[in-house]
């Protein structure tokens, strides 16, 4: 388990600036799957006995379901038996302040550069660290609570909120929904759960970074976001993953309510580790996310940068159900070496003059596969919904691939659709028009990816923009020439 | 395929039943046997395409399930007299017509005088003369079964014709095929195959359609194979006119060597069941294609296109515009591929693909996509859905026009940007014609 200084040198040369591994005791089951394991996850967790009926159920219709083929990705298949279930920090500590936590952790936070003190002053922002799989720091706790905020974690709300969990657990994405998320509805072991009452503003962005560290844990996170009526709140999530030889899968489900004149803002920086230039190791990013605009006016807004993972797998979902809901998707997808991505969102029009918006940037550099695929569809009761999509994709590289797999189905003819793809390379003009006023090449790339994403940055809170950006150029380092 | 025992179609037994009717083989089909045993062999292993395909995702052929269709057998059609189809006769046409009664070719109605040296135009069944060497290797060398259906074409083709021309000939008029069905007592499955083949500079004008007499019951399932030689250019007009009681299905398939041109405009207004299968292989650098095409769903009817371009060389050009008019219980489907690979840099594609909904119950599901593995390339595909714009409508109803004529030549208007890009002045002047009567019909 504990690497040598040796092994932890190697890996931080290898250049993945997030690649190393913390040296905390971990306690972890066997690798493999089994009613037993999740018995065993569940009483770990002390979770009352409809938890673990739902997540035998779920076990169960799992067991029926064979993994999806029709994404446009290419990997060798998952041994669910040789994944370990369970990772906890050994000391699992119930904190007053961050003096009591684990200063290996809190120094793994600081090589990330997320130093959990200054950001509580600087930037107001409470954060919930996930390390592994357990919640280990939770700060701002207090304010949020006075506010009527609560912002815990999954096995915290199993505890103290059951009513509400049991209510809306699985009410967005079944358990029978796909393959991953019904395996994520039998083993899911932490996560983030967020209640807003009635028209409550959340003070401050909430955040979560997750890291994933035990070797051979698969990380199954479960997020739930409820946002009742004329409640907003913005959330954030960001991601960086040590480097591992072996391909480790990330398959997490995330749910939000949003009830009438509420609004949801979900924002995720994912950076995790993208295997080397080989493909070899880097993260599988399996991931469910859907919306639920319950409420007549109600408003969720999916933005996501991705640039890690070896493969990735996800698509957020808008289900605009109260009348003149609005969904919205704003991505950026990063693929380089042997990356894989097959992304993009499905908005399902269901009340009136409900809106979606969907802007799709995609960079595909190296050996980068690139998908956009996405859904739209008017039902039949969709008065006067408008949808407007734009995907764009940039190419780097000819052996790169870019594609672009937009369904459209409408049943009411008062919608309008409209839907624009562009594929390209960087312009020779444009290279030429940076190089003649000396920029070097790369940064001439820089400067033309960056104002092709840059409407996608505007969506970020102004913290991850720059995170964004900064994540942006180091993944084309070396990518151009 | 064992699975479908029950009342209905099985595409075997359709395959046995024409296999039967076949026997004894005129002599002179005999060089057909090796491609007829290998479609043969593929219907046996392919199953028959569900929604759960994704290239039939929303288009069930579930009507195989309605009727037991019988594959159709010659008949005696001399009765067909030209004051029979003269309604679907263009004026002052001057090339040569070839005209297929459920498949078969008809001479008495055809018209083979506008023969033209360089051109070797044959019929499949062999009632036009031998059929050349030339031709004869290109034939199944061009398609790929992509379904069972084209598969069975292979296994069971009827008739159709065969089109050969020379080196740097250029034809004088446009070349018409077209297929009347007639209707039987028992709904019947004919397989037309056609196959056009144009040398190295050639110049052809190629006009295909089908049609019926009455509101005959039947299921045209069609595969037309060309090859276009360098630096040739073909014109290629479609017109789909089929009963509204009938299933249509066309697999094009189109091979184009270096700065080769082919330009498709394809209409298609008929049948209950409607699917068109277009792919366009960029074999050699420098092509280019145009294809254009119009959908028009009425009540029940499904219209389907599904495209597939396959940018395989570099410096190719494609553009293709389609579009649908929806009304009733109508539905459209719209399936645009366009791929391309590794090298085939320098490639420009633009696809369009807009949709007009004239009601409340019609649907619409479309689906472009793009495929993209080399860098330096242009490629771009829009789609839109809408009904008809408040703003035109007003203009118009202010100046007096009546609503249902306003909605019409909105519509025209709509269907004009496809519909101008038929060159043959007599069969443009045909399809607006047939598409106002269409449309005259939804909007009642």
């Amino acid at each position: 388990m504990t690497p040598t200084a040796k092994q932890m040198d190697d890996l931080v040369d290898k250049g993945y600036e997030h690649g190393f591994v913390t040296d905390i005791e971990t306690e972890i089951i066997p690798p493999g799957l089994s009613e037993d394991v999740i018995r065993f996850i569940s009483s770990k967790k002390n979770e009352p006995a409809w938890v673990l009926d739902y997540r035998l159920q779920a076990f169960t219709h799992w067991q029926t379901m064979t993994p999806p083929r029709w994404a446009s990705v290419d990997h060798p298949p998952i041994d669910h038996q040789a994944i370990s279930y369970f990772a906890a920090p050994k000391r699992k500590p119930e904190l007053n302040s961050l003096d009591e936590v684990d200063p290996e952790l809190l120094r793994t936070y600081e090589k990330l550069g997320i130093p959990i003190e200054e950001q509580k002053a600087l930037a107001g922002v409470a954060v919930d660290a996930v390390f592994d799989s357990v919640s280990v720091a939770t700060t701002f706790r207090q304010n949020l609570a006075d506010a009527g905020v609560i912002f815990c974690s999954i096995s915290e709300a199993a505890q103290e909120y059951p009513d509400l969990l049991r209510q809306y657990l699985g009410s967005v994405v079944p358990h029978t929904d796909n393959y991953y998320a019904a395996l994520n509805a039998a083993v899911f072991t932490d996560g983030t759960f967020v209640y807003l009452p009635k028209g409550v503003r959340c003070p401050m962005e909430l955040s979560t970074y997750f890291r994933i560290n035990a070797q051979n844990t698969g990380q199954f996170e479960r997020t739930l976001i409820i946002a009742e009526e004329g409640s907003h709140v913005s959330y954030l999530e960001g991601c960086t993953a040590p480097q591992r030889d072996e391909n480790q899968l990330h398959a997490a489900v995330v749910e939000l309510i949003a009830m009438q004149d509420a609004q949801i803002k979900y924002s995720t920086v994912q950076n995790w580790y993208p295997g080397d230039e080989e493909g070899k190791g880097g993260i599988y990013n399996f991931v469910t996310k859907r919306g639920d605009c319950r409420g007549d006016r109600s408003k969720i807004s999916w933005t996501q940068v991705e640039t890690g993972s070896a493969i990735t797998w996800k698509y957020p979902s808008c289900i605009l159900r109260g009348d003149d809901s609005v969904g919205e998707f704003y991505s950026v997808a990063v693929t380089k070496g042997r990356q894989q991505a097959d992304t993009g969102t499905k908005m399902i029009h269901v009340g009136r003059n409900t809106t979606s918006t969907i802007v799709s940037k995609g960079i595909s550099a190296g050996k980068g596969q690139q998908a956009y695929r996405g859904l739209v569809r008017m039902a039949q009761r969709a008065e006067n919904a408008r949808n407007h999509t734009q995907c764009d994709s940039l190419l780097i590289g000819d052996r790169c691939a870019a594609h672009t797999f937009p369904y459209i189905e409408v049943k009411n003819p008062t919608a309008k659709v409209e839907h624009e793809a562009t594929t390209s390379k960087i312009g020779e003009d444009q290279l030429f028009y940076c190089r003649s006023r000396g920029l070097s090449e790369e940064d001439a790339v820089s400067l033309i990816v960056n104002g092709f994403c840059k409407e996608i940055f505007n969506e970020l809170p102004m913290e991850f923009a720059v995170e964004a950006q900064k994540l942006l150029a180091i993944s084309l380092e070396g990518a151009v020439g | 395929m064992s699975t479908e025992q029950h009342a209905g179609t099985s595409l075997n037994a359709v395959l046995q039943a024409g296999q039967r009717a076949m026997t004894p083989r005129p002599s002179n089909m005999d060089w057909l046997t090796p491609v007829r045993e290998r479609g043969a062999a593929s219907v046996a292993e392919m199953p028959l395409p569900s929604r759960k395909d994704e290239a039939w995702r929303y288009t069930s052929v579930g009507f195989l399930e309605q009727a037991e269709y019988q594959p159709l057998v010659e008949g005696p059609f001399d009765a067909i007299q030209l004051s029979d189809i003269d309604d679907l006769l263009l004026p002052q046409s001057q090339g040569l017509r070839l005209v297929f009664v459920n498949g078969y070719l008809a001479t008495a109605v055809s018209d083979l005088a506008h023969q033209q040296d360089g051109i070797q135009v044959r019929s499949l069944a062999g009632g036009l003369g031998d059929v050349s060497v030339d031709l004869r290797r290109h034939l199944d060398a061009i398609a790929e079964h992509r379904h069972v259906f084209a598969a069975l074409n292979s296994a069971l083709m009827s008739d159709g014709a065969l089109i050969h021309v020379d080196r740097d000939i250029v034809s004088r008029a446009p070349i018409e095929i077209l297929h009347i069905s007639v209707g039987m007592e028992q709904p019947g499955i004919s397989h037309p195959r056609h196959l056009i083949v144009l040398e190295s500079g050639a110049r052809a004008e190629i006009t295909e359609r089908y049609a019926c007499l009455g509101d005959a019951r039947y299921f045209n399932n069609a595969l037309v194979e060309v090859a276009l030689g360098a630096d040739s250019e073909l014109l290629h007009t479609r017109l789909q006119e089929e009963s509204p009681q009938s299933q249509h299905l066309s697999d094009l398939q189109v091979r184009l060597a270096e700065r080769s041109r082919y330009r498709l405009v394809m209409a298609a207004l008929g049948g209950a069941w409607s699917r068109s299968d277009v792919r366009v292989s960029f074999d050699g650098e420098g092509a280019e294609a145009e294809l254009d095409g119009l959908m028009l769903a009425r009540d029940q009817q499904l219209n389907d296109i599904h495209l597939d371009v396959q940018h395989k060389s570099a410096h190719c050009t494609s553009r293709e515009t389609f579009k649908g008019i929806l009304d009733g219980k109508g539905r459209v489907v719209f399936d645009g591929r366009i791929v391309v690979a590794e090298d085939a840099q320098k490639t420009d594609a633009q696809l369009s693909n807009d949709n007009l909904m004239l009601s409340r119950s019609s649907e619409v599901d479309t689906k472009p996509q793009l495929e993209i593995y080399a860098d330096d390339v242009k490629c771009s595909h829009g789609t839109t859905v809408g009904e008809l714009d408040a703003n035109m409508m007003f203009y118009l109803r202010s100046r007096g026009i009546p609503h249902a004529r306003a909605k019409q030549m909105l519509c025209q208007g709509f269907a004009e940007e496809v519909m101008a890009h038929i060159d043959n002045e007599p069969l443009r002047a045909y399809a607006n014609k047939l598409l106002t009567a269409r449309l005259a019909q939804t909007t009642e």
